[in-house]
């Protein structure tokens, strides 16, 4: 689980601080007790608490009579219980999704009509999600997550890169100290707090004035999730923006270009990982973003008809866990949490990505001196 | 700033082109916040300005725009007014031009009703591409005019002949809304208007790469001040709505406030508070601090001190980004799977903070790493230079000048956790209730594992923003429920955003102590 580095580790801190026997003794019986107390807990047993109580008097003393290494030792657990938790996490998310893969197989992502992709067609399901028959079908949530997703970035992406623009390139210091803490605080906001405003107020005022056969559409959610969002892609693009180094600025200025023409073409492409970034923890923000739409959305597991109706009410993958998992037990529990695997491989596999952008492109950037 | 670059050398008096254009700019931002104000009916067409209409007036104002921006590019192309256009308007106006033309022609079919919701995309698609690669034929100043003009006119033409009135309607089949007059006019006012003050700017800066600065600093400010307009106006609208009844009952000598002293009593006469759930919230914060805390610390410790940078220190990275960035509705979904069961079978504070501290983790974590990083290696070398430890350095050096930013990152993640509803949905859940959970007061040792008991911490306990969601979901019978909702919902904004203030406030403090040092 260390991998190779930290075992190479353990005889260089031997050589440096000259292991003792008493340390090294102090050592085994914190290792053993920790790995007691976790696969106890993991067992689901009280009798956890006796390792744990033999751990906490290990580090006792330690801490009193071996303060470095125990120290040393104490921040390596550490580092391992944050891989041990995303660990635990993707196991428990999976190992209770199991039982809805093996009852829908395919058909956890089928539709009512068998659709053909590249000559496999996936089977077919008679409705996409009924507790009564068994029939968990996560397509319209798909449908749903997708959609709010892309409203919300079409309001936080462009919005939010013209607004770290001003910020970085255009306003006065004066204007920018106000602004820039200011924006960082809204992005505070908690998203119950969007939700109960655009569960009470919002709602109601599109049903009036847009004449909508239902409250709670999924335009109204990617409204809100976009403007949940955009105070955090502001703030994290203009962070990429002020870092890049003012010489690039300086040389296209001598050139003779405008401010407008350096920032077009000189710092926007410079910062573009850390832009494009932002705009990828929006995309993650907004399709994580459970409360606002669970609260504002209609609950209806249905696909719209026709799918270009934005503002029919459908469901989302998060509301329909955060909604359902109250009267869910068996398949229909097992189904929400294969709701959760979709949500959490989706936002991995978007963060891994923005990270691997921004390295390479600070690779790239960073061969300049 | 920008007068450092400003090329414009002679500068005596503003030509007659400048001082067209920028009425034109003035009168495009009055018109563009009147629309925005209708479109938010905060003004009907009801009311009238000058004793015209409020559509027509503004349709008036929007067809002068379109006049004054013509005149100025007619008199450029005819080298009337000194500019300096470029040979093409460039692609992003021609872009844009395309993309409302494209636009037009799709929803014009698509109003007819010929070919159905999707008929209209290829002639749209066609209109488009012919829009887009006449307007590279011409020269900036007409290329950037013509279709503007063309715009406002259209607009504020149908506007003022009543072919579009407030009470027009489109309610297309294939949609579960319907788009009448009064809300289809203040929008197309608003971006028509924003689109002539933009052409405008372009005018005003004498077309050119100056012209071009000036319409994208327009657009780019006016883009800021909007979107800060909106979340002030979501803050003040939360405040007006949420101020009264949190201070109903609020007398200062002898001091009481009601709201936040009492529980949730369920009784007509005495005012409902929620206190139960400011205290709820506030276990709920401390014990996930200290969960999260120190093992974030200890890694962050761990990563910059003793770790080499390897396959280890990049497993760690990848773990902390996906933790960083995994929704906490899934954090919920472990806590409910994992947790739950393990504590006692039922939801619970406990599970609650536990599950909030895992959340607290990654944020502090990746701040911890950056605060000890900033710190200078010279300390670390006069500390090593003095024989002492590495421990004792990381202890008495390192980790003290990392201090600012370590507190500044656990401060901003507990504000961030504190209005957090998801996970304790899952794992808490603690309703309504009139007394507050009593933590400290409840320990007791048993006989049996694990033997010492809380009663307290392994039942459900209200919280501020779980509470907010009971209030929509109907856990309040009452009829001033939603009274209450903006009760709690201000009390809420206030405690969270007072958390991320005093973070904000903390790191600018030390930031500017550390530049004047």
């Amino acid at each position: 689980m260390l991998g190779s580095s930290s075992l190479e580790a353990i005889p260089r801190l031997d050589r440096r601080t000259d292991l003792s026997r008493e340390a090294a003794a102090m050592l085994a019986v914190l290792s053993v007790s920790l790995l007691g107390t976790f696969v106890l807990f993991l067992l689901n047993d009280l009798l956890a608490v006796v390792p744990l109580v033999a751990f906490l008097a290990a580090v006792g003393y330690g801490w009193v009579t071996q303060q470095d290494v125990t120290a040393r030792v104490l921040s390596l657990i550490a580092t391992a219980s944050t891989i041990a938790i995303l660990g635990l996490i993707t196991v428990f998310i999976f190992y209770r999704a199991v039982p809805a893969f093996r009852l829908m197989g395919a058909r956890l992502f089928g539709f009512t009509d068998p659709v053909t992709v590249l000559g496999v067609s996936l089977p077919a399901v008679e409705t996409f999600w009924s507790t009564g028959s068994n029939t968990y079908s996560l397509v319209p949530m798909i449908w749903g997550t997708l959609v709010t997703t892309a409203i919300a970035m079409v309001i936080a992406g462009p919005l939010g890169i013209a607004g770290a623009l001003f910020l970085a390139e255009i306003a006065p210091p004066m204007v920018r100290e106000v602004v820039k803490p200011g924006v960082e605080i809204l992005a505070g906001i908690p998203s119950i707090v969007y939700g109960y405003l655009g569960f009470v107020t919002l709602n109601t005022f599109l049903f009036e004035h847009l004449r909508m056969s239902n409250l709670g559409s999924l335009f109204l959610v990617g409204l809100v999730i976009g403007l949940m969002a955009l105070p955090t892609v502001v703030s994290v693009a203009d962070d990429a923006l002020t870092s890049v180094p003012a010489s690039m600025r300086d040389g296209s200025a001598a050139m003779g270009a405008t401010e407008w023409q350096t920032t077009k073409s000189i710092t926007l492409p410079a910062a573009l990982s850390g832009v494009s970034a932002a705009v990828l923890l929006g995309i993650g923000r907004a399709i994580g973003e459970t409360m606002a739409a669970t609260v504002i959305i209609g609950h209806s597991q249905q696909l719209p008809q026709p799918l270009a109706d934005v503002f029919a009410s459908t469901e989302t993958l998060t509301s329909l866990i955060a909604s359902q998992y109250g009267n869910a037990d068996g398949g229909h529990m097992s189904a929400l949490f294969a709701a959760g695997v979709v949500l959490f491989v989706t936002v991995l596999v978007l963060s891994i990505g923005a990270r691997r952008v921004e390295l390479r492109m600070e690779r790239k950037l960073g061969g300049e001196p | 700033m920008s007068g450092e670059y400003a090329s414009t050398l002679v500068t005596d008096e503003a030509t007659l082109g400048e001082r067209v254009a920028s009425t034109t700019i003035g009168l495009g931002l009055l018109v563009f916040v009147l629309s925005v104000l209708a479109v938010a009916r905060v003004v009907t067409e009801e009311a009238s300005v000058l004793g015209i209409g409020l559509y027509d007036f503004l349709a008036g104002g929007l067809l002068a725009m379109g006049l004054g921006v013509g005149v100025v590019g007619v008199g450029s192309a005819l080298g009337r007014v000194a500019t300096t256009p470029d040979e093409t308007p460039g692609t992003v106006t021609a872009g844009a031009f395309g993309l409302i033309a494209a636009a037009v022609v799709w929803l014009s079919t698509a109003q007819i009703g010929a070919f159905g919701p999707l008929g209209g995309v290829p002639a749209g698609l066609l209109a488009g591409a012919v829009t887009f690669v006449g307007l590279g034929l011409l020269p900036e100043d007409l290329g950037s005019t013509l279709p503007t003009v063309a715009v406002a006119v259209a607009v504020s033409g149908a506007v003022l002949t009543n072919l579009l009135t407030p009470a027009w309607l489109w309610d297309p089949e294939w949609l579960s809304a319907g788009f009448s007059g009064s809300m289809t006019i203040p929008v197309l006012l608003a971006v028509a208007a924003l689109l002539t003050a933009w052409a405008g700017a372009k005018a005003y800066g004498g077309y050119g790469s100056e012209g071009r600065q000036a319409g994208a600093y327009l657009l780019v400010a006016l883009n800021a001040l909007g979107m800060l307009a909106v979340l002030l106006a979501i803050i003040l609208f939360i405040v007006t709505k949420g101020v009264a009844p949190a201070f109903e009952g609020f007398s200062l000598s002898p001091f009481d406030w009601p709201f936040v002293l009492n529980g949730y009593s369920f009784r007509p006469d005495v005012v409902n508070g929620v206190f139960p759930a400011i205290v709820g919230t506030i276990y709920l914060v401390v014990g996930a601090t200290l969960t999260g805390v120190p093992v974030a610390v200890a890694a962050a410790v761990f990563l910059t001190e003793y770790a080499e940078q390897g396959p280890f220190v990049g497993a760690v990275e990848i773990a902390t980004n996906g933790l960083w960035s995994t929704p906490s509705v899934v954090y919920g979904l472990f806590g409910y799977a994992f947790l739950v069961p393990r504590l006692g079978g039922t939801t619970s504070l406990l599970s609650g903070m536990l599950v909030l501290g895992f959340m607290l983790m990654p944020l502090c974590l990746i701040t911890s790493r950056e605060a000890i990083k900033a710190v200078p290696d010279e300390y670390r070398d006069a500390s090593a230079a003095l024989g002492v430890s590495q421990w004792e350095t990381v202890k008495s050096v390192v980790v003290p000048a990392a201090m600012p930013g370590i507190v500044t990152g656990v401060i901003l993640g507990v504000g961030r956790i504190a209005g957090e509803t998801a996970p304790i949905l899952l794992v808490m859940s603690g309703g309504l209730r009139d007394d507050a959970p009593n933590v400290l007061g409840s320990f007791e040792f048993t006989s049996a594992p694990p033997f010492v008991a809380n009663d307290a911490l392994l039942q459900s306990s209200p919280a501020l923003p779980y509470q907010l969601y009971a209030t929509i979901t109907s856990g309040v019978s009452a009829e001033n429920a939603v009274e209450y909702g903006w009760g709690t919902a201000f009390v809420l904004l206030v405690v969270v955003l007072s958390f991320y203030a005093v973070g904000i406030a903390t790191r600018m403090y030390f930031r500017r102590r550390l530049n004047y040092e």
